[in-house]
């Protein structure tokens, strides 16, 4: 709230700028952004395809044929 | 910068958040029935040649009636089709190599595929609101059932390309209707990292990671370039968007804009010309995203892809728009 409550002169009250309203409306707004994304992420600048670092991972040699 | 597109540049973020947690928690479920790897798909050939059709489930594949025509052409390359996208190419005749899912909610997905155990309408009113199969919307459980029995006749025919993240419902019903399944790991964030998910995942179960793009339309893409090797490529019913004259309460969206947004709701959608069909289409902040990844992707992609869609908002230097048909007889030529 600070910045956009700025003057250049003195105020008569006082601004009682809430934490706790304010983690509150930020909570709020996290919750309902979530909601909003995707079904998946996105990595930027990651490529297409991540196979590993040239070992497969150590559970793939457990994997019984389909 | 409008308000929509505000929430857009915030939904990387916003995603990882919705997603993570239960996408972790059904690939630890899913773990044991792990048979196949999507690597597995690489060395296969799917149709003809080095052109593929992504088909994804924008309203325009039933507004231009594209599977009918796709069906009724001489296109032999591969067919790659998103979840959402199956049941309408199974009543058009049109039979897809590779079907991709990936998202992670614990009961809708399931109903791309059929749901058995569905015999009344839902509480959730998705179905009957989305955009991407109207069938569901006029007669939900009729609908249902005759996707069962579409998807029992054709499942052993059919490779899933399926995320861990997956529903185990969605694991169960594919599986039960004899789809062969391969697996992949979306990629949650930077592997390079040594805390990645991405790189515990892979640790975990050995599966590669894929660049899911936000939705699984980009994600049946990048299957269909960086996987299956396609290089010319030719996009349908990937809309990102809505048709002019579609009702706000319509769209994907509109519960959450409404709860972030509240009276103000209609401020979160954007509008973006369609130069194709010389209209102007409107997306919701998420559609839009999409977009712009997509169009980022697209700059690394060593593919040609063109987007035969004829409507939506996706087009740009590296996606052009272009009629089915003359993506059709292109690559037929060819």
């Amino acid at each position: 709230m600070k910045e956009y409550l700025k003057g250049n002169y003195p105020l008569d009250v006082t601004i009682n700028d809430s934490p706790a309203e304010t983690d509150q409306t930020a909570a709020f707004e996290k919750k309902a952004l979530a909601r909003l994304g995707g079904s998946i992420c996105f990595v930027a600048k990651k490529g297409f395809l991540w196979k590993g670092d040239g070992a497969d991972g150590h559970r793939a040699a457990d994997r019984q044929p389909s | 910068m409008d308000i929509g597109r505000q929430i857009a540049s915030r939904l990387k973020d916003a995603t990882f958040e919705r997603i993570a947690p239960t996408a972790l928690a059904n690939a630890d479920v899913n773990r044991p029935r792990i048979r196949a790897s999507i690597l597995d798909l690489a060395g296969r050939s799917f149709g003809e040649g080095d052109a593929a059709v992504v088909i994804a489930a924008g309203p325009s594949l039933h507004r231009r009636d594209s599977l009918a025509r796709l069906r009724s052409s001489s296109f032999r390359g591969t067919v790659v089709a998103v979840d959402g996208a199956l049941g309408a190419c199974l009543r058009a005749g049109v039979i897809p190599h590779v079907i991709v899912t990936a998202d992670p909610h614990a009961e809708r997905i399931v109903r791309w595929f059929g749901d058995p155990s569905l015999t009344a309408p839902a509480t959730d009113d998705y179905f009957r609101r989305q955009e991407m199969d109207p069938v569901h919307a006029r007669d939900e459980v009729g609908a249902n059932r005759r996707l069962v029995e579409l998807v029992d006749r054709h499942g052993p025919q059919l490779t899933v390309a399926i995320a861990t993240s997956a529903s185990p419902a969605v694991v169960n019903r594919c599986e039960s209707a004899g789809m062969a399944l391969c697996w992949w790991n979306p990629m949650f964030d930077d592997y390079d990292r040594p805390e990645s998910l991405s790189r515990r995942l892979h640790r975990d179960n050995g599966l590669p990671c894929l660049n899911g793009g936000g939705n699984v339309g980009t994600a049946a893409w990048v299957v269909t370039h960086a996987l299956l090797e396609k290089r010319r490529i030719g996009l349908l019913g990937m809309d990102f968007s809505y048709p002019p004259g579609t009702p706000l309460t319509g769209t994907q969206y509109y519960p959450e804009l409404r709860e972030l947004l509240g009276e103000r709701f209609a401020d979160g959608y954007i509008t973006l010309p369609n130069p194709f069909l010389g209209e102007t289409w409107f997306t919701d902040p998420a559609y839009y995203w999409f977009r712009e990844v997509f169009l980022e992707m697209a700059q690394d992609a060593e593919c040609e892809t063109v987007n035969c869609t004829e409507g939506g908002i996706l087009h740009g230097e590296r996606v052009p728009m272009v009629a089915l048909d003359e993506f059709l007889a292109k690559v037929t030529r060819a």
